[in-house]
């Protein structure tokens, strides 16, 4: 399939699923309630879905002979997460992640 | 329409989201560059945020194109990752019962998780449906026009961001946002904990299928510790 066709089905296939899971219980199924296993399964999909996606994000690939090296990301996203959880604030978050980096790969 | 906007709940909500649009100003810019380097033309950019508008879902549907993997793949990825919408949807679902249908329509467009933290919390503390939908619409714009502009510049502009920024850290910070608050309870962190090491473990697995099978047994895991510590405290 030619490239930019692939993209436009997967913004169209993608957008319409999003839009349709997002209307679903206000619109569509608001009459049913959820089916209680189904609700409790959704309660973990962003702690599984996004730790999936955030992990390959921070772990990089260690240099050769340099399995244990230290890692500026890692120790970063640890001080971002600890804000988080404290503050719920994205603000915050972003700004001790992004200066936690920056400073981390001054010094190492 | 004019009247909308000048309500003081609208203002409120577009003004009480403005601190978490400069929050979000680096992940826009990171999936506007994400799309370029995903070879996307500045129209099919413009819909991946106009359309699809879910930070996570862009950046994963560009990595997937950017590695090959097939339509099916990406959109069953992406589905499963948007499967969270379900949840925020049957959580506002009866704030917005009272609402005509284009209201219902229109809030739903604009359902995402900095929006819904937002919302529902301002659901819970009024008693006026009205008020609450205002309140969001306001919210939901805000983010929406940040995020195109965002995403826009990042697009045309990403080239000249310095690597050394390290910009594209954003990303997973924007995700520990969203998931770190959550933490609070042995079930979510088990399924983040297992789904953080499925997502490595099977690293080998081709088409980024690692994604999807890590959330699917996170999210497994998360529920069966859920049942059994309902089983274990009903005892």
């Amino acid at each position: 399939m030619d490239a930019a066709l692939k993209l436009w089905v997967v913004i169209l296939a993608v957008g319409l699923l999003n839009y349709l899971s997002r209307l679903s219980f206000i619109a569509v199924f608001a009459r049913r309630s959820m089916p209680p296993l189904l609700g409790r399964a959704l309660q973990y999909v962003p702690a599984a879905m996004l730790t999936a996606l955030i992990v390959p994000m921070i772990a990089a690939e260690p240099a050769a002979g340099h399995a244990m090296a230290f890692n500026p990301k890692v120790a970063a996203a640890a001080i971002a997460g600890f804000v988080a959880f404290f503050t719920r604030s994205s603000l915050w978050t972003m700004g001790t992640g992004m200066a936690a980096l920056w400073l981390l790969q001054a010094v190492s | 329409m004019r009247r909308l906007l000048a309500s003081p709940d609208f203002r409120a909500g577009f003004v009480g989201m403005l601190p978490a649009c400069v929050g979000l100003v680096p992940f826009g810019l990171v999936c506007g560059v994400g799309a370029a380097s995903a070879g996307a033309s500045w129209l099919a950019a413009l819909g991946m945020s106009a359309f699809i508008f879910s930070g996570a879902a862009q950046i994963l549907a560009g990595q997937m194109l950017a590695g090959g993997a097939p339509v099916a793949v990406i959109v069953l990825t992406c589905f499963v990752l948007g499967l969270r919408f379900l949840m925020y949807s049957a959580a506002m679902a009866p704030h917005l019962k009272a609402l005509p249908a284009r209201w219902q329509q229109a809030l739903a467009f604009l359902l995402t998780d900095q929006a819904f933290a937002t919302a529902i919390r301002r659901f819970n503390a009024t008693d006026d449906p009205r008020s609450g939908a205002q309140h969001f619409l306001g919210a939901g714009m805000a983010l929406y026009l940040c995020w195109q502009v965002t995403n826009m510049i990042g697009f045309f502009a990403g080239n000249v961001i310095p690597a050394v920024w390290s910009l594209e850290f954003a990303v997973p910070l924007c995700f520990l946002a969203l998931v770190a608050p959550l933490l609070r309870d042995m079930p979510t962190i088990l399924a983040a904990v297992v789904a953080g090491i499925a997502v490595v473990a099977l690293g080998g697995l081709p088409m980024k299928l690692n994604l999807i099978a890590a959330g699917v047994i996170g999210i497994a895991v998360g529920t069966i510790a859920d049942l059994a510590r309902e089983r274990w405290t009903r005892r």
